[in-house]
């Protein structure tokens, strides 16, 4: 019944479990109204995927046109902040609808296409022996602090083209922009610091890029700018996304997918008779058994039906991953983590037009963590029991994931 | 003579990406589905369809001569 479903999405067991809670609203009231937050969850896999590809009905320009407050709350003194953070994400490329989204997303695509994310494969193989490496003299580490969070900055600062002795910057400015899918009160300041302090420190990169180009994405965006496509304001607010967007998205495929390996003792033996071949199949299993993303927000452009229930034009709505990546009616056993599970047409990188930009490089980031720890810690355990998430809707987040392998 | 393709779009992988259709537009159309049909082969030049095909964000788009059968993408 669904009179049995509360509202609260940030309450400590939605947050710990939200399998459980979601796998219920899509049983028993698959598209629902939460009163308490004023959005429609979607929860069926074929709603996702729908919804998804109908993006004209499904407008992504949130932070633009939403007027609500931010959500969960923030201080009353940050508010001025929070209009500043609506401002600088409004520039982002993922916010916007077509016609604009698809020419700015063509001044981008081409960088990230599967081959071209290919031939970054041994960098990534480099940058996590050199992790591991540092991490096995301590002879146990914080697969959070020590792996996922440095692994992605370090190969997004590569692809800006960042010199050597700038990355510890980049890589604080990086750590301050994840404030943004965090639940803290007073999470503004850290983040618009992270914000302002990236603005600051590209500029001058695309002022260079524009006289002298590289290969690196920077140049990349700057030639979006001086063919009238971007802004600066836009060029500095998509690099910065690009760094944000790798970042927390990865960090979680890591911790999110190590951990369902250490708690499926099978799954994880059974990999580690064969890591290079079953790498591809065990990725796409851990992106849909615990997707680094648990909703991403839409609103609607005009009334529409779903499953009975009408959502009116300017309606707030939010597609849950977690839920349709648990869908019975697509995935047989949905419960159960099966890293042989093929084929596996998970929605974790989304669908549609807005489909991950960086997808193909968060899939060789994961192949080559689970790859590398199965090989150099096949001893590898889990250090407690138990785990504690950041109090997020969008982004599933452990806090730590302290493993030893002795 | 321009090569005679087969173009064939694995709808078990293809998510509706469209960037297919805005690099090849006559060849790439989306179907009620959303998902890419290759509707006219034969309605672009080679290099467009290549390039869309390397541009397919999941590698859906497999291009061979039809002729020869040989394999043009991936």
């Amino acid at each position: 019944m669904s009179a049995e479903l509360q509202d609260n999405l940030f309450a400590p067991e939605v947050i710990a479990n939200p399998y459980d809670y979601y796998g219920r609203v899509r049983e028993q009231d698959p598209v629902r109204w939460n009163k308490a937050y004023e959005l429609w969850l979607i929860t069926r896999y074929e709603d996702l995927v729908w919804l998804t590809r109908h993006h004209e009905l499904f407008s992504s320009a949130v932070f633009r046109n939403d007027p609500r407050p931010a959500y969960p709350p923030i201080d009353e003194s940050d508010l001025g902040l929070y209009e500043y953070v609506r401002n600088y994400q409004a520039d982002q490329f993922i916010q916007h609808d077509r016609p604009e989204h698809l020419e700015m997303r063509r001044v981008m695509h081409s960088y990230f296409t599967p081959k071209s994310m290919e031939a970054w494969r041994p960098f990534v193989q480099k940058a996590i022996k050199e992790l591991l490496d540092e991490a096995e003299e301590k002879g146990g580490m914080d697969v959070m602090r020590d792996l996922a969070t440095p692994l992605p900055v370090l190969v997004i600062a590569q692809m800006m083209g960042v010199h050597e002795d700038e990355r510890r910057y980049v890589r604080q400015l990086a750590e301050k922009l994840l404030y943004i899918g965090r639940g803290e009160y007073d999470r503004m300041k850290p983040l618009t610091e992270g914000m302002r302090g990236m603005i600051e420190y590209v500029s001058p990169l695309v002022d260079e890029r524009l006289v002298k180009p590289g290969d690196d994405f920077i140049s990349v965006l700057a030639d979006g700018e001086r063919r009238g496509i971007f802004s600066r304001h836009q060029v500095l607010v998509n690099t910065s996304l690009l760094l944000l967007a790798g970042h927390e998205t990865t960090i979680n495929l890591i911790c999110n997918g190590t951990l369902a390996f250490l708690r499926h003792p099978g799954q994880w033996e059974l990999f580690k008779t064969d890591p290079d071949g079953l790498a591809k199949t065990a990725t796409e299993e851990c992106l849909r058994y615990d997707s680094p993303v648990i909703s991403i927000q839409r609103l609607a452009t005009q009334d529409v039906e779903m499953r009975g229930k009408t959502l009116r034009a300017k309606d707030r709505i939010r597609w849950f991953i977690s839920a349709a990546n648990r869908d019975p009616e697509k995935f047989a056993e949905p419960d159960k983590f099966d890293i042989t599970r093929w084929p596996n047409p998970h929605v974790a990188f989304g669908n549609g037009v807005h489909h991950c930009l960086g997808a193909t490089l968060a899939r060789v980031e994961g192949q080559e963590v689970f790859k590398a720890l199965a090989e150099r810690f096949p001893r590898l355990q889990l250090e407690s029991e138990e785990f504690e998430y950041q109090p997020s809707i969008t982004f599933r987040s452990l806090k730590a994931l302290p493993v030893t392998w002795q | 003579m321009p090569r005679n393709l087969r173009i064939r779009v694995d709808h078990d992988v293809c998510v509706g990406n469209a960037m297919c259709e805005a690099i090849a537009p006559k060849v790439f159309q989306l179907n009620d589905n959303r998902q890419s049909e290759a509707v006219d082969p034969g309605a672009e030049t080679l290099e467009k369809i290549l390039e869309a095909a390397e541009n397919c964000p999941v590698s859906a788009i497999f291009v061979e001569d039809a002729d020869t059968g040989e394999q043009l993408f991936p």
